[in-house]
């Protein structure tokens, strides 16, 4: 065993190296994560869970949804939105007109062909985003020139890429909205949709419940497998439960019966609904859209 | 035989000798080329590891400028919802205030005083007893709580920004600063104060 120190280190130097970069370094990287603060706010992202979608998580995971759905939300770019919210005291062909003075602007060089399209189309209605860039100092310079001149405009921030076109969500997902799962249900293969905002796509549990139930009533031949046994198949009493689901004829079970959840699925509804990752966060700015009553 | 191939194979495949170097010179170089645009490339995009740093974004600066701005649309924005949640409740959602309940806003003249010392204690400090706006006396039921006290420095200076500028006023900015300064002046005040302290007090 004339080379056992040299195996020895041999196995150190393969274990090790690994260990620092698989455990250590994300350990540094990641591991102090701290919740992010909401910007314009004194509130934290992400939110706690409620008890029940806390135990949701482990139905999800012990049904081995992530086998089928990620949650997490790429984004391949950014973009500002300049729109314009009020004339002041121009009309629209001095507005086409002051845009068109400018164009000699350097800033604005790459944008003005943006901009020579707009001014040939806009038939005066507002809000009305007249310039879409990736060039935020294009952006600004507008946004400026337009303040200067008595004009009301806005920027939006706004996140883009396929998932986002898809409505999966509107920005990147980050490490700190999975500050409060254990474990983290990342997900690699998309079979179904991305569910990292489904509780702001499908808000509605009757609605979650029916497509646990019956996939295919919900989305017409879907893939998804019925989770049947989450759910409860009952005689129905003299006045039908309240939480029976409301099932399409070819999914109802015999008459005198109904459909209940049993509490695995309330859970892992709760868990479902609680998947909302719309707040803007430092890491992954956007403008939010401002309700309309 | 053995003399026939020796001749006919030794031309065409010479006996490989060794140079003096055993990688060309062109691949060390090429390498080391594209070794440096790789760090040139990594040092661009990489963000250096910093746990805050995804794409699209390549550097703090850069996630810096597409931060949401903090401009006078932002703060009114942040005012109005602040507004709405905790004052709107007794003084309108149009400012005009509730009879009995609580004093209008709109066109106020607490609210549009030059000097905002007077009107950021108001919220912070609470306001009990008669006070006489627009030149009318007037009393409620109940006095105002501090409930500018939990709010943070920046929610109250947008919600005084808010009430500065809506309804017709057009008194200027409140800054979280201001803000800030005022509440450490103030120090713990109970019970609230009335209109007459608060006219003992700078404008």
């Amino acid at each position: 065993m004339k080379n056992g120190f040299a195996i020895f280190f041999a196995v150190l130097v393969a274990l090790g190296s690994s260990w620092l970069g698989l455990v250590v370094a994300p350990a540094i990287q990641l591991g102090t994560a701290k919740l992010d603060p909401v910007l314009n706010s004194s509130d934290t992202w992400p939110q706690q869970r409620t008890g029940e979608a806390t135990l949701g998580l482990q139905i999800y995971r012990a049904n081995g949804c992530a086998a089928c759905h990620t949650e997490q939300v790429r984004q391949a770019g950014v973009q500002a939105e300049v729109s314009l919210t009020g004339l002041g005291k121009s009309n629209p062909a001095e507005f086409k007109a002051f845009v068109q003075s400018l164009f000699i602007l350097p800033e604005l060089e790459k944008v003005t062909n943006n901009l020579a399209a707009f001014v040939k189309d806009w038939n005066g209605d507002l809000p009305k985003t007249f310039l879409t860039t990736d060039d935020l100092e294009a952006a600004g310079t507008m946004a400026d020139r337009l303040k200067a001149a008595g004009l009301k405009s806005e920027t939006l921030i706004v996140a883009t890429g396929p998932d986002i076109a898809r409505g999966w969500g509107v920005r990147r997902s980050v490490a700190a909205d999975y500050l409060y799962d254990y474990p983290v249900q990342l997900g690699g293969l998309r079979v179904g949709p991305d569910l990292a905002n489904i509780g702001v796509r499908d808000p509605v549990a009757s609605a979650q419940l029916l497509h646990l139930y019956a996939p295919g009533a919900v989305v017409k031949n879907s893939a998804m497998p019925s989770f049947k046994f989450l759910f409860e198949v009952r005689q129905a009493g003299a006045t039908p439960s309240p939480d029976a689901l409301n099932l399409p004829k070819e999914f109802a079970p015999p008459a005198g019966y109904e459909v209940v959840p049993k509490p695995e699925a309330r859970e892992l509804v709760a868990y479902l609904l609680s998947l909302r990752a719309d707040q803007p966060v430092y890491e992954a700015p956007f403008t939010p859209a401002i309700t309309k009553p | 035989m053995s003399e026939e191939n020796q001749s006919s194979s030794a031309p065409s495949n010479p006996e490989p000798a060794s140079t003096r170097s055993a990688v060309p010179m062109w691949i060390i170089v090429a390498t080391l080329v594209l070794l440096f645009l790789g760090f040139v490339y990594f040092d661009n995009h990489s963000g250096w590891f910093d746990p805050k740093i995804y794409t699209p974004y390549a550097s703090a600066e850069q996630l810096d400028a597409y931060q949401p701005r903090s401009g006078a649309a932002a703060t009114l924005a942040q005012g109005k919802k602040v507004y709405e949640t905790y004052c709107g409740i007794c003084h309108g959602p149009d400012g005009q205030g509730k009879p009995a309940t609580a004093p209008p806003l709109a066109g106020s003249e607490w609210v549009n005083a030059g000097g905002i010392h007077r009107l950021t204690e108001i919220p912070l400090a609470g306001l009990n007893g008669p006070i006489k706006v627009k030149g009318q006396p007037m009393t409620f039921a109940s006095g105002m709580v501090p409930i500018g006290a939990a709010l943070s420095d920046a929610e109250l200076a947008a919600v005084l920004t808010y009430i500065r500028s809506a309804w017709g006023n057009k008194a200027g900015e409140v800054t979280a600063d201001d803000v800030k300064t005022i509440r450490a002046s103030l120090g713990a005040h109970s019970p609230p104060m009335t209109s007459e302290q608060l006219m003992k007090m700078p404008e």
